[in-house]
């Protein structure tokens, strides 16, 4: 049977894959976005 | 990959020719002119495109939006896009 994990692994383990740098807010956040709408007259 | 065809130093509007929807998004963006149609994803965006020909140049805008300055190229990036679809257009100086 397994050991269960006891919790300050469990928190070791998150802060070891928490990244500080991702940062949601980069040059790649998409604020604008075309739609085509070409031949979309006459669609009901 | 082309550089920013948007000048931080210069003045832009919205296009008369564009109206502007409100949506929980952000926005829907629509040209009468060309027929193109954008989306602006972030009511931030939405109120910096109301507000651009308010002030003399577009740093002179980010910096009264309040936006963080972290975001400021990202919104950057988002001008030149609606500047190349012609959703915007450069004051005269």
């Amino acid at each position: 049977m397994l050991a269960a994990m006891d919790d300050t692994t469990r928190i070791q383990t998150a802060d070891a894959d928490f990244d500080e740098s991702y940062d949601s807010f980069t040059d790649d956040e998409l604020l604008v976005e075309e739609i085509s709408i070409d031949g979309m007259c006459g669609v009901y | 990959m082309r550089g920013l065809l948007i000048d931080a130093a210069k003045a832009y509007r919205l296009h008369p020719k564009v109206a502007v929807r409100p949506e929980p998004f952000g926005a829907l963006a629509y040209h009468y002119g060309n027929r193109r149609l954008n989306f602006l994803r972030a009511p931030e965006l939405v109120a910096l495109v109301h507000d651009l020909g308010n002030h003399p140049n577009l740093d002179a805008a980010l910096a009264a939006s309040g936006i963080e300055t972290r975001r400021w190229p990202a919104f950057r990036k988002a001008l030149d896009a609606l500047l190349a679809s012609d959703f915007l257009e450069e004051v005269p100086a």
